[in-house]
């Protein structure tokens, strides 16, 4: 074999000592925001819950029947099963969340909405559609003749007939609206059977269907036994210290959707079922922790996030202070703001992408969209203040101005988010459906719009949490500082989690607010606004793989 | 089949039906909305802010007390009360904090950037991104009390002067909170660079080191740079955290003066929330003076944000 | 509602298909000559100033399989896509000359693109079932279109007429995605068959399929074209030979070079480009 002299060892080394420096650096730089922020978390969780303030022995419990159980339960999946880890946080992240939704919910109704006019507001709604519906299948007109129809049955179902259209000329009134027909009645069912009705139905219905994949029987096993849980819940309420309603709602909102995530699981990804142990070991160590602490009495943390705290409102005195007006507030303000930017929101993004992509009026909202996202918050609650206080002389600091107002601030959010989401839907479905000879709006509604929904919603939860979490704009339409019952209505005055939690820190600033009630109102408002974000994030990574 | 069948059947006009012309109406409405929230904003702010000055007052024929132009953008001295307006104080403020949060988040974004476009594995992508984008959902108001219960301490361990209320931890703060959009906007300008670039650096045997730095952050200077304007607006127009953590008292402090930071002033976006607090009466002067700010900051903030769209364009048009 | 139905034949029965399957090759000379549903008249596109289609004219005859051959670029899918107005949708083309619909030409000021493509459905190149079960994916036509019937029935019949209802009907509340891409293809044409339309405009439906299932998207092809008018393109000879009557061939420029009965245009071309063209020394 010929040798070659110019043979050699090797190639040498290039020194990689600078960039693998530089490499550590950067990853250091990219975690040093989110360690600043997880310290500073650990920091005001620890002033708002001392754990250090709780017996050894109740630590000790909860080590043994919680911390442990649940370490090994992940590492153990860790090791074996991916997949069904990612399977058992879902399941433990649906409790979580569920029962802060359930919560907000039971608030709403049990403080602003009663179940009774909760059940006149389904059936005024109800009553007409399908009265509606069922004349369409009889009657044959063009769709230019129902809207009229349409429009006057819905005025007489949620006003009446002459209703205030016949006050004006001074009509008496002679049929009342379908609410207050239905609250006229001699005999209602209780509270809990018209949630049961109108609220447990509708949420067992659903998550039956989401169950169907896995087995009709099952889909609707869990869509009755939802309603009997319901019921059953209500019935026994007062065994747990509970009144029907809450434990209802709980019931509905909790138990039903956590028990169909477990079904389907369980049947379609029969190999996953492992990870549901997670969700037991921490439900059922909990359960079981709180036994023994009890048992023997072994005092807990002193924390200022407690029961007293979410249900109580503010105070003079930071200890029986709490931030139940203010978490109403939000809840109310989220919804308004939901109302309004979220078909807004929706309909620009589908203007702007399949009605008009190309259009010169559609760049120049285009530079006008990205323009709006930058301006500040407290220049929307300018606007606020100077168009819709004064110039359409609404009361200032209500539900409905702050709600308006928070909606036109993420408007550009969720229409930025919405359109990236209309732009994934492939062009194909497009074609196929154009090509079927649907129309734009059919193409819209029955195929770009469901397929680009959950990435709409992704967006828009996390505008929501954006607009909840903003205080200037509040301050700008003159919310209260301090509000001592829940708003009950759209005209009535609303606070918020971050104004009532400034007002203790600015007007309040003395040392108790800052140690306890401050702390506590930062703990509940960002455990909110963590859970919606990551809500968000579990939606768009799961369209993200459908994709 | 006739032929005027099929003229009847295919001059139908299904684009012209009812259902449609109400989708296309409702959709259109939509996005006209943004319009006219924009032209409400500038009518309003000018509107409200030409009743303050002496100059524009007679234009839109107001009659009430009124400040000088002159006197507002020239003016030092921020005292509502005693009818001093002079807007520098605020603007001062403002200035160094947007100047201290670009020092914190602009090394830590656009590393971040480097390290999520160039370094980062797939999987650690998709777990670091949304937990950055986590930094900027948490409500300002929490990110000021941070500020001033656990930042501000810690500053005083290190220079004792600093007061309770100072523009350093708001500028932290704010720094922080800004990050994930340095890094975002950044890291979309370095994605844009040609992977043919990054082959050409590693052909001629450079490392990854040679490459992130020589080839690509270069290429993606423009990109850049519009993320830090367009952060920075983010920054002028900031309210909670420096309306909690940088006090309330108003001073004109010298920009240059790295000492300032480590006392209290009063932004333009907290004056603006102290102004709303305080007594105003509506139409008073303090109440226009709230509309004057008001003016200043938008057109400080869209004027950034439009730099940073052209700057921004050209990167795009690179590529 | 206003769907032309006074021609749809009545449902056909299996054992007609059947016999059709077996024999692919069916020859229409014995069917006699046919009427013409599609004539264009110096039909000329362009891209922006690119032109993509230069002065075609050809007549296209009700009841056959008209295919459109030519190499990549030739603007025969232009062509195809003229027909429905797809073309519509992209904005730097524009569309001159007369192509004419059983007389009407579709491109005047008072057509409607929608109503035009339900008389002219389109299967294209990749298959693209919406994400919805196979039953809404072929009840789609028929909801948009506003059709009345039965539509447990006028699924399975397209179904069947698409040779895919024995292989599905246990499973028509299941994704159209979970389907095989021939699956798919052919619930895309069940699709495209379902409102009942008068041409079916398929745009190189098997280049995305395996020999077995492109074999059955032929078949079904030869079949369909007993109802309905089926104008094909395609890049494979092969292919337009074993299931076209007529045949189109396209040469780079957008010219149509080439329009005939398929046998005499694969056993006897006009020219020497076509030649060289088919038997495979120019492409």
């Amino acid at each position: 074999m010929a040798t070659d002299s110019r043979v050699i060892d090797g190639f040498g080394q290039v020194s990689q000592t600078a960039g693998t420096v530089f490499r550590y650096l950067l990853l250091f730089a990219t975690l040093a925001g989110l360690i600043a922020l997880t310290v500073l978390l650990l920091f005001v969780a620890n002033d708002a819950i001392q754990p250090l303030t709780a017996d050894p022995g109740w630590h000790l419990v909860f080590l043994l029947t919680l911390v442990v159980p649940t370490l090994s339960t992940v590492g153990y999946l860790l090791a074996r099963a991916r997949a069904a880890l990612s399977v058992g946080v879902a399941a433990l992240g649906l409790v979580v969340v569920s029962t802060m939704f359930a919560g907000g919910i039971a608030m709403i109704l049990v403080d602003i909405i009663p179940p009774i006019t909760w059940a006149g507001y389904v059936l005024t709604f109800a009553v007409p559609t399908v009265a509606l519906l069922a004349a369409r299948r009889a009657v044959d007109l063009p769709l230019l003749a129902w809207l009229p129809v349409a429009a006057v049955v819905y005025y007489a179902s949620l006003l009446g007939i002459p209703g205030p259209l016949g006050s004006v000329v001074g009509l008496e009134q002679t049929v009342p609206s379908v609410a207050a027909l239905f609250s006229s009645l001699s005999v209602l069912p209780a509270d809990w059977l018209l949630l049961v009705v109108t609220f447990t139905l509708p949420v067992a219905a659903a998550v039956g269907s989401y169950v169907r994949p896995a087995g009709d029987r099952v889909a609707a096993a869990v869509g009755v036994g939802g309603v009997a849980v319901a019921s059953a819940a209500a019935l026994s309420s007062s065994t747990v210290g509970l009144t029907p309603v809450p434990a209802t709602t709980l019931a509905t909102l909790v138990v039903v959707p956590t028990s169909g995530y477990v079904c389907r699981t369980v049947l379609s990804r029969p190999r996953d079922r492992i990870g549901l142990a997670l969700p037991a070991v921490v439900v059922g160590g909990s359960l079981l922790g709180a036994v023994l602490v009890r048992a023997f009495e072994f005092a807990g943390p002193q924390s200022w996030v407690d029961w007293q705290f979410l249900t109580s409102a503010h105070s003079r005195a930071a200890i029986d202070a709490g931030l139940y007006p203010a978490i109403g507030g939000s809840i109310l303000l989220m919804v308004t703001v939901a109302l309004f930017s979220f078909p807004l929101g929706v309909g620009a993004a589908v203007y702007l992408e399949e009605y008009a992509p190309n259009s010169r009026l559609a760049r120049l909202i285009d530079v006008n969209i990205s323009n709006l996202a930058g301006v500040p918050s407290v220049v929307y609650g300018l606007l606020g203040l100077g168009v819709f206080v004064r110039y359409f002389d609404q009361p200032s600091g209500t539900v409905l101005v702050g709600g308006a107002t928070l909606a036109l601030l993420i408007l550009p959010i969720v229409i930025i988010s919405s359109r990236e989401a209309l732009r994934s839907v492939p062009d194909d479905m497009r074609r196929a459906s154009y090509g079927m000879g649907a129309t734009r709006w059919q193409t819209v509604k029955n195929v770009v719009l469901p397929r680009s929904f959950s990435g709409i919603l992704t967006g828009t939860i996390l505008a929501l949490g954006r607009a909840i979490g903003e205080t200037a704009p509040l301050i700008m339409i003159g919310a209260p500082d301090v509000l001592f019952s829940l708003p009950t209505e759209f005209s009535a005055k609303v606070s918020a989690m971050p104004l009532q939690v400034f007002a203790w820190a600015s007007l309040y600033a003395t040392p108790e607010f800052y140690q306890r009630a401050v702390p506590a109102g930062v703990v509940v408002l960002v455990s909110v606004l963590l859970a919606m974000n990551s809500v968000a994030i579990v939606l768009r990574n799961r369209y993200q793989n459908e994709q | 089949m006739s032929t005027d069948d099929i003229e009847a059947d295919l001059t139908r006009n299904t684009e012209n039906a009812p259902s449609e012309l109400l989708a296309r109406l409702f959709f259109f409405v939509c996005a006209v909305l943004s319009v006219v929230t924009t032209a409400s904003i500038i009518v309003l702010l000018v509107s409200e802010a030409a009743k303050f000055f002496s100059v524009t007052a007679p234009l839109v024929g107001f009659a009430g007390e009124t400040v000088s132009v002159v006197e507002f953008l020239t003016g030092t001295t921020w005292q509502v009360n005693s009818g001093e307006f002079g807007v520098l104080a605020l603007v001062s403020a403002t200035l160094l904090i947007t100047v201290g949060a670009a020092i914190v988040s602009v090394p830590l974004g656009v590393a971040t950037a480097i390290y999520l476009s160039e370094y980062a594995s797939r999987r650690a992508r998709r777990i670091l991104k949304p937990a950055l984008e986590i930094l900027a959902g948490i409500p300002t108001v929490v990110y000021g009390f941070f500020a001033l219960l656990y930042i501000t301490p810690v500053i005083q361990l290190v220079f004792p002067d600093t007061g309770t209320f100072n523009l350093a931890s708001a500028s932290i703060v704010v720094g922080i909170m800004i990050i994930p959009m340095v890094a975002s906007i950044s890291e979309d300008a370095m994605s844009a660079v040609p992977e043919e670039l990054r082959q050409a650096g590693y052909g001629m045997g450079a490392t990854k080191f040679d490459v992130s730095t020589g080839v690509v952050v270069p290429a993606a200077l423009s990109g850049i740079f519009s993320s830090f304007i367009l952060a920075l607006s983010r920054a002028i127009g900031e309210t909670m955290a420096v309306t909690v953590a940088a006090g309330s008292q108003a001073a004109f402090l010298q920009p240059w003066n790295p000492a300032s930071y480590l006392e209290g002033a009063l932004p333009m976006t907290a004056a603006m929330i102290q102004l709303l607090l305080s007594d105003i009466t509506g139409g008073g002067l303090g109440y226009r003076s709230l509309f004057a700010v008001g003016l200043t900051l938008f057109a400080l903030t869209l004027s950034m944000n439009i730099v940073s769209d052209l700057i921004a364009q050209r990167y795009r048009e690179e590529y | 509602m206003d769907q032309s139905t006074d021609e749809s034949p009545d449902p056909i029965d299996e054992s007609v298909i059947e016999t059709n399957v077996a024999d692919a090759a069916t020859s229409d000379t014995a069917r006699g000559p046919a009427d013409t549903i599609v004539e264009a008249r110096n039909v000329d596109v362009f891209y922006d100033d690119v032109q993509a289609l230069d002065d075609i004219s050809m007549s296209i005859p009700e009841q056959r399989v008209t295919a459109m051959v030519g190499p990549s670029g030739c603007g025969k899918s232009t062509f195809l896509r003229c027909i429905n107005r797809m073309n519509d949708r992209i904005d730097a083309a524009r569309v001159e000359g007369e192509l004419r619909l059983r007389e009407k030409n579709v491109y005047d000021d008072d057509v409607d693109p929608v109503a035009l493509r339900r008389r002219v459905g389109m299967v294209f190149q990749t298959p693209n079932p919406f994400p919805k079960s196979i039953y809404d994916n072929v009840a789609y036509g028929l909801e948009i279109q506003g059709i009345d019937g039965d539509y447990d029935q006028l699924v399975e019949e397209s179904l069947r007429r698409a040779a895919l209802w024995d292989e599905v009907s246990d499973q028509l509340h299941e994704s159209g995605l979970d389907l095989s891409g021939g699956q798919q293809q052919r619930l895309c044409i069940a699709r495209a068959i379902a409102p009942d339309p008068e041409i079916v405009l398929m745009d190189e439906p098997a280049s995305a399929l395996d020999p077995v299932a492109t074999s059955k998207i032929e078949d079904l092809i030869t079949d369909l074209a007993e109802e309905y008018t089926v104008i094909i393109v395609t890049h494979n000879m092969q292919q337009a030979a074993r299931i076209s009557d007529k045949t189109a061939v396209f040469l780079t420029g957008g010219e149509l070079v080439e329009f005939g009965d398929t046998e005499q245009v694969f056993q006897n071309p006009g020219s020497d480009r076509v030649e060289d063209y088919i038997t495979g020394k120019f492409g």
